[in-house]
């Protein structure tokens, strides 16, 4: 009898996503198995325990996932799983803390396609302000849009510090060269906004970031790409299935469109599913993050 | 392919409980997801990535359980995901912590039934004491039964905390609609004169009601007791009766045990849950709705 999928899933946090259980029982694993306050320090043994229960065949139907709210930490997790590996007992391990990579890279692949498209343009040499930029899907997206050759920063709404800091330990890790800066007030956010190309929010839910009067300062932008799905919207103007659609609030920036969240969240799933499914197809073990998530987005959007 | 039956199920406590397990899984859902130590301020996000991660086809087969211990916390945390959701991204959320309103439903309903099937009557206008009223079980059985028009007592062994556990029922689940009362344990005597019913849900294996006071219960008509392990809650009562006259008892009252009760609630339990798999739109359950199964339930089974 063949072997059931399991997929182990390890959470630093008190509980696994809702999110990741429906993509990985939609995705054919059989089993789902939650360990929730994984710790760095268990990651080791955990992968262990995992690979040597089964047989070199049965691995290949077994699979690690790492959840949590700390992309840095889901990082560790997964090399320390990978460091644990005894081939032939080996599994794929894909990352996806808070959904925040297979997220950031389908909100920088749709909006790449529509800079692409209506601007004739690629993110090489853009200037990109990410909006919530300190939040695991707001780091994630300047890390992918700084390595695609972007001028990016991330901006916090209280702290230019906090911003500074990350920008910088995230540029350590993966070689990008992201700035860090302050957006409070409106007044903040029009001189930020003046010589953006391409401006990604991924604030909290349900909060507007940039209303219509910040928005008419913008003389060269874009494309704006917004993930949250919670009224009102993070850019005013910008609808939920937006993709490539006008935003004629940028009334200063001829040509803006705009990417909604439910058209990012359309390809986020379709890239966390084709992900999922190569850890039990693919021919030998993965190890997935937000670069592997960022080029399969750009694969479905044939860019 | 149809999508997976996946019920998420959110806990306030360190475990779920293994009896909502095993009903869950028994009643088609596939995949029993644990959430503990869940927290009123996580359940808004929480929700938002049950609803988000499927299309409105596929959360059709997916659904949100609410247990926990604390009756109003988890009304609260049913209240909170339902207004979380952004229809057509919505699911169904059944609340039932620590199964008492399962429990609390299947009970009033029989000593409804035996109300009417034995002394030709029904809930309204009835006196009716709740001993260790102060738990889940008691708490809600106070509210099904004054909702159905009888004078309810909560009976504790400190009055004080009788009072609010009373209070709290009233405010919090009755609309300002109903008037629950409490009295102290020392005050049992008194109240027998005039009981017509009383619902035992007190702690496993403690005898709440003596054989002195039945017998000296000159209107008593029905008693229940959830309590399955002996010594039972009610004297003389045994966890199979279901409406044999108590013995002892002047004025002719029937027993209700734990285990017809049981049989109830584990019917209302399961479908409710195969509730929230066939029905097409997103269903909010609560200790009404299971009210309203149980009396169904009773209803055909006949």
């Amino acid at each position: 009898m063949a072997k059931k999928s399991i997929l182990h899933m390890f959470d630093p946090t008190p509980n696994n996503s809702p999110f990741d259980i429906n993509m990985a029982l939609d995705c054919n694993f059989d089993v789902l198995m939650p360990y929730a306050n994984v710790k760095l320090e268990g990651m080791h043994r955990l992968t262990q325990d995992t690979i040597f229960s089964r047989s070199p065949a049965g691995v290949k139907q077994t699979g690690i996932f790492i959840g949590g709210r700390d992309i840095a930490l889901a990082i560790d997790m997964l090399n320390t799983a990978k460091q644990a590996m005894v081939p032939p007992f080996e599994v794929s391990v894909f990352a996806d803390p808070s959904g925040a990579f297979t997220t950031a890279a389908a909100l920088v692949a749709c909006v790449e396609k529509e800079l692409k498209d209506k601007h004739n343009k690629t993110l090489k040499g853009c200037k990109a302000l990410v909006f919530g930029g300190t939040g695991p899907v707001g780091i994630s997206t300047g890390v992918i849009a700084s390595l695609a050759g972007a001028d990016t920063v991330l901006i916090d709404h209280l702290s230019a510090g906090t911003a500074n800091d990350i920008a910088k330990e995230y540029n350590r890790r993966f070689g990008s060269t992201l700035s860090g800066t302050a957006a409070t007030f409106d007044k903040d956010k029009i001189e930020l906004i003046k010589e953006a190309d391409i401006i990604f929010c991924t604030a909290k839910a349900g909060v507007q970031i940039l209303n219509e009067v910040v928005l008419s300062h913008a003389q060269q932008l874009k494309v704006v790409g917004d993930v949250n799905a919670v009224p009102p919207a993070g850019i005013e103007g910008v609808q939920l299935n937006d993709l490539g659609d006008p935003l004629t609030q940028a009334i200063n920036s001829e040509g803006a469109v705009s990417v909604g969240a439910l058209a990012v969240g359309n390809v986020k799933y379709k890239v966390q599913h084709a992900l999922l499914d190569s850890m039990l197809t693919g021919d030998k073990p993965s190890y997935i993050d937000f670069r592997n998530a960022y080029a399969k987005a750009k694969e479905l959007l044939d860019l | 392919m149809s999508k997976p039956f996946i019920l998420h199920m959110l806990t306030t406590a360190k475990n779920l409980s293994p009896f909502d397990v095993n009903m869950a899984v028994d009643a088609g859902w596939l995949s029993a997801t644990p959430y503990t130590n869940v927290e009123a301020s996580e359940v808004q996000g929480l929700i938002q990535d049950v609803i988000f991660s499927r299309s409105p086809k596929g959360l059709k087969n997916t659904g949100i359980f609410v247990g926990g211990r604390d009756t109003k916390q988890a009304m609260d945390m049913l209240k909170t995901a339902k207004n979380s959701m952004l229809p057509p991204f919505e699911v169904s959320v059944f609340s039932d912590p620590s199964g008492a309103f399962t429990t609390a439903a299947g009970m009033v309903a029989i000593a409804e039934d035996a109300l009417k099937t034995k002394f030709d009557t029904d809930l309204k206008g009835k006196n009716i004491i709740v001993l260790g009223g102060t738990g889940p079980v008691g708490q809600v059985a106070a509210v099904l039964a004054a909702k159905a028009g009888a004078n309810v007592r909560i009976i504790g062994r400190q009055l004080e905390k009788a009072q609010r556990t009373a209070d709290m029922c009233n405010e919090e689940f009755g609309d300002g609609k109903i008037n629950i009362t409490a009295g102290g344990d020392a005050d049992k005597e008194e109240y027998m004169k005039t009981t017509d019913v009383v619902f035992s849900t007190g702690a496993a294996g403690i005898e709440l009601l003596s054989a002195e006071l039945i017998a000296s219960a000159p209107q008593l008509k029905v008693a229940t007791d959830v309590n399955a392990v002996p010594p039972a809650g009610v004297a003389g009562l045994d966890a199979f009766d279901n409406g044999k006259a108590i013995a002892g008892s002047n004025s002719g009252a029937v027993g209700i045990g734990a285990l017809a009760i049981g049989n109830v609630k584990y019917q209302v339990q399961s479908s409710l849950l195969k509730r929230m798999i066939t029905e097409d739109k997103p269903l909010y359950l609560h200790f009404e709705h299971a009210f309203e199964a149980a009396r169904e339930y009773i209803n055909s089974s006949k």
